[in-house]
């Protein structure tokens, strides 16, 4: 602790890592410091100029989320003109758009802006004008919502998609009021590199780009649930949070402080839940009937069946008719169980895993 | 090296795989892949761009978006040959509107530098001055001499013939400083340019000494030097000049920089509006090269300097530093967060120093007479002159080059012959437009940042434009706003919506009707943008709108009052 550079944050003396920017300093010391563009998992981007604070020795305020922390800064975070500033900027932004108030079933961050807007009492509709963004709601992709109308061009999405996923799906075309986020060419995403993995759903700020699987519960009664789960796809086990109404799956969110995913998700643990409540999802197991009908059975009766198989085959053909493909889904510790089962219990080195398909 | 258009000569027709291959290896290739495909289509198609991105490696989509960025890349089937005419607020009053809807085909681009002799009209890679329904192709207007006899710097010999050869140029001092630069060494000259009181020419101030010493001692290398040769504010064609009939004062400059800063390339990153110059810059360079002055052996033995002569493609932010470098390294042309400076962190990430044409002029001339020389060409305490671009409602409008601390009524009255007969001046813009009006009493200011600083504006980039009592000044101001909003890059929130915010509400298609709260929304959008935009555009834009308020407070109440279609 006493090794560490110190600064002067709010008129406080402050310890602080070198590397840090002052917008880390500021929220390590708990100021709510507010930001647009501004999205932890990427590089600073310094667009929205929320964040400023008054550092001395400065001239204009300073985008804390660029600025590195030196030693012996005098910083401020919300003098009364660092607030005024935010809310004449805060109005600005809400003057650009159709509305502001979105269902949080858009996506993650979808509140960010609302959220300030009640902070700073900047619904006041002053600077009205001329909207930007285009929404292109006829891309015909079942899972993102384009709504470009609610776009505020802080880039979150473009950088998400370029610096988290090495997409490069997405671009920024055009200058000034006139910016508009694109893909090459002004296409369909579908005709682009996207993944739809749905960063870019999750990390915009105002419900913009939205999910549109979970905006299909919008007018569906009853609260929206979060859940904390495992994505079952894969053996990488993303946390996610299911967003659940009335007990039914409406949708699915990367979980920010997963361990394994930092927020992050692919296409099928973000967008393909379906299955959990499809009319055609198996909830019993089924064994075959005399007749070579697939009748309900309990788990017993359906192991001994296949246990019973495998017997059959090992007798008739030796132990190298026997061969495992372990799933890609499963974690290290079952494909462990997995070699062990055929290679103790058939005596046989034919297993391998999917994943090396 | 070879070019597209050499192919072209020969018959054999270029693939954009030749392009590419042609300059992938070279420094900051993107720009020229694309130019030399635009040359040859007379647009950017999806198939070239395609074929661009897969040679560079280049994301596609991003690719595609930085195209869209810059005004002159043509998207559309052959649409580079339409006629583009300047809507600048000079050219206006010369019949710009009028000329825009007599041709055929014809779109508005922003000025192209050619205030002096308006009406400019770009038709592919030619620049047409129209006027009084006669088109010529006119080259730059030489500066008038100097009408007071004062000692010149930049102009000392702009003004002999043949000066833009290489043997015209070393007939009168030419590459005599490199010669002096080369016996001091590195530190001599810092320290000399140091002593001069030299600072930077395109408008931040920054001393010239101060930088080079940065990039000397930054430890990376290889360090480059970029001449910021993208004149993109209005009212400013000082560098058009000195380029066209002095271009070897700037690689002399460019040269020195490098020998002073241990950089070994050198780019000059010239505005597109500029086709002319282009082809004058390409020349210099190809006979400096001739000469052994750029080269392999070009700073002594042994220690080389290869310069190199890259196209922008119309965006006014590209004159921005860190702008210009992304522009370069094929990035979106946004301006980059600071710090890390270009002096440490500039072109690919290295150490940087980026030095504008008229600054990188004077170096030689300081090496040749001395930093005292220099020193003592300005008034008072101010070190050394200014050229100054002169235009609108003047006799005579041109570039002229002052005493810093030189009286602005001098200059417009005596020098550039006062407004029209049986016309006064109204008003008048400082560097370009960004510094906003200045009218009335504050007229009676020197021509240094201290004197127009302290009436609210700034020398910056050193043009003025002249209106006289013919012109409404809120139509000046909207018009000003509206180049703002059209060049504001996008990327930072208070720019992007404040600059289109307030063109609206100069142009009353938006905006409160009631004087009160129309005065409070833009005194509140002022200073938002002022104190908080990332870079120098949108912390300048509101001074048009607050200079309009401050001189014509009674236009602006009349233009309120009868505003535009209201939304509320």
């Amino acid at each position: 602790m006493s090794d560490r550079p110190t600064l002067t944050l709010d008129d406080e003396v402050i310890a602080f890592s070198p590397g840090q920017t002052l917008y880390e300093v500021a929220t390590a010391e708990e100021r709510d410091v507010p930001t647009l563009c501004y999205d932890p998992r990427l590089e600073p981007f310094g667009s929205c100029r929320l964040c400023v604070v008054e550092v001395e020795g400065i001239r204009n305020p300073v985008a804390s989320c660029t600025m590195r922390a030196e030693p012996g800064m005098v910083v401020r975070t919300a003098t009364e003109s660092i607030e005024k500033y935010r809310k004449t900027l805060v109005e600005m932004v809400v003057s650009e758009n159709r509305e502001v108030t979105v269902d949080p079933l858009r996506g993650y961050a979808s509140q960010e802006l609302s959220n300030l807007v009640d902070r700073y009492d900047a619904g006041a509709g002053r600077f009205r004008g001329a909207q930007s963004g285009v929404s292109f709601e006829e891309d015909g992709n079942p899972f993102i919502h384009r709504d470009y109308d609610l776009c505020i061009s802080c880039n979150r999405c473009v950088r998400v998609c370029a610096e988290q996923e090495g997409d490069y799906a997405i671009s920024i075309k055009g200058r000034g009021f006139g910016t508009q986020i694109t893909t090459e060419f002004d296409g369909e995403l579908r005709d682009s590199s996207c993944t739809f993995c749905g960063q870019c759903v999750q990390t915009c700020p105002t419900g913009a780009l939205a999910d549109r699987k979970a905006m299909r519960a919008v007018d569906l009664p009853g609260e929206v649930e979060e859940t904390r789960s495992v994505c079952p796809y894969c053996g990488v086990g993303c946390s996610v949070d299911l967003l659940s109404k009335d007990d039914k799956l409406v949708g699915i969110r990367p979980a920010m402080d997963g361990p394994a995913n930092e927020g992050a998700l692919c296409v099928k643990g973000q967008f393909a839940f379906d299955f959990v409540q499809h009319v055609d999802r198996l909830k019993q197991p089924l064994v075959r009937s005399a007749d070579g009908d697939l009748v309900e059975t309990d788990w017993d009766t359906a192991l001994d069946r296949a246990a019973e198989g495998f017997r059959s085959v090992l007798a008739r053909h030796g132990r190298h008719a026997v061969y495992g493909v372990a799933s890609g889904r499963t974690p290290s510790e079952a494909n462990y169980i997995m070699q062990k089962f055929i290679r103790v219990g058939f005596g046989s080195n034919y297993i391998d895993n999917c994943s090396r398909a | 090296m070879g070019t597209a258009e050499g192919w072209l000569f020969s018959g054999y027709s270029v693939t954009n795989e030749d392009i590419i291959a042609l300059w992938s290896d070279q420094l900051a290739p993107l720009l020229p892949i694309l130019h030399a495909i635009h040359d040859r289509d007379g647009e950017l198609s999806d198939a070239a761009l395609r074929d661009v991105a897969k040679g560079l490696g280049h994301p596609l989509a991003d690719l595609y978006g930085t195209v869209t960025f810059y005004h002159h890349f043509s998207r559309a089937p052959r649409s580079n040959r339409s006629p583009r005419v300047c809507t600048g607020p000079v050219c206006r009053s010369h019949g710009a509107d009028e000329i825009l809807v007599s041709l055929d085909g014809a779109v508005a681009m922003p000025c192209p530098g050619r205030c002096d002799d308006p009406v400019p009209v770009l038709i592919e890679d030619r620049v047409e001055i129209h006027r009084d329904s006669h088109v010529t192709t006119p080259p730059s207007a030489l500066p008038a001499p100097n009408p007071a006899g004062h000692e010149e710097c930049v102009f000392r010999h702009i003004r002999e013939p043949a000066r833009a050869s290489l043997e015209g140029y070393r007939s009168h001092d030419g590459y005599e400083g490199l010669n002096r630069a080369l016996q001091m060494g590195a530190d001599a000259i810092r320290d000399c340019i140091t002593a001069s009181g030299l600072v930077g020419r395109g408008g931040a101030g920054f001393p010239t000494g101060a930088k080079w010493t940065a990039v000397a001692e930054a430890d990376r290398s290889p360090k480059t030097i970029v001449c910021n040769a993208d004149e993109g504010e209005p009212g400013c064609f000082q560098d058009r000049t000195i380029m066209d009939y002095d271009p070897h004062a700037v690689i002399e400059g460019v040269l020195i920089a490098a020998l002073a800063t241990g950089a070994q390339r050198a780019i000059i990153y010239l505005r597109y509006e500029y086709p002319n110059t282009y082809r004058i810059l390409e020349n210099a360079i190809r006979e400096a090269e001739g000469a052994g002055l750029i080269g392999v052996d070009a700073l002594g033995p042994g220690n080389p300097c290869y310069v190199h002569l890259r196209r922008g493609a119309g965006a006014y932010i590209c004159g921005e530093e860190t702008s210009l470098l992304n522009s370069l390294e094929g990035k979106h042309p946004y301006p980059r967060n600071r710090p890390p400076y270009p002096v440490t962190n500039g072109f690919e990430d290295l150490p940087t120093a980026v030095n504008n044409v008229e600054t990188l002029a004077v170096v030689p001339k300081i090496l040749v007479h001395g930093a005292d020389w220099y020193q003592g060409l300005g008034r008072s305490d101010f070190a050394g002159t200014k050229v100054i671009s002169v235009s609108g409602d003047v006799s005579r409008p041109g570039n002229y080059e002052v005493p810093l601390g030189f009286g602005l009524l001098e200059l417009l009255e005596n020098w550039a012959g006062g407004a029209p007969d049986g016309r006064s001046i109204q008003a008048v813009t400082m560097a370009g437009l960004s510094g906003g009006f200045l009218a009335g009493e504050d007229l009676n200011v020197t021509l240094d940042e201290p004197s127009i600083r302290a009436k609210g504006g700034f020398l910056g980039a050193g043009g003025i434009m002249v209106f006289d009592d013919r012109r409404h000044m809120v139509e000046v101001a909207r018009d000003a706003m509206h180049f703002f909003a059209e060049e504001s890059c996008g990327k930072c929130f208070p720019c992007r919506v404040g600059t289109q915010r307030l063109h609206e509400r100069l142009e009353g298609t938006q905006g409160p009707r009631e004087a009160a709260s129309w005065h409070e929304e833009v005194r509140d959008l002022a200073a938002v943008m002022k104190a908080t935009s990332a870079c120098g555009l949108g912390q300048a834009a509101p001074l048009i709108v607050e200079s309009c308020v401050k001189y014509f407070p009674e236009d602006i109440d009349a233009h309120v009052r009868a505003g535009g279609n209201q939304n509320v």
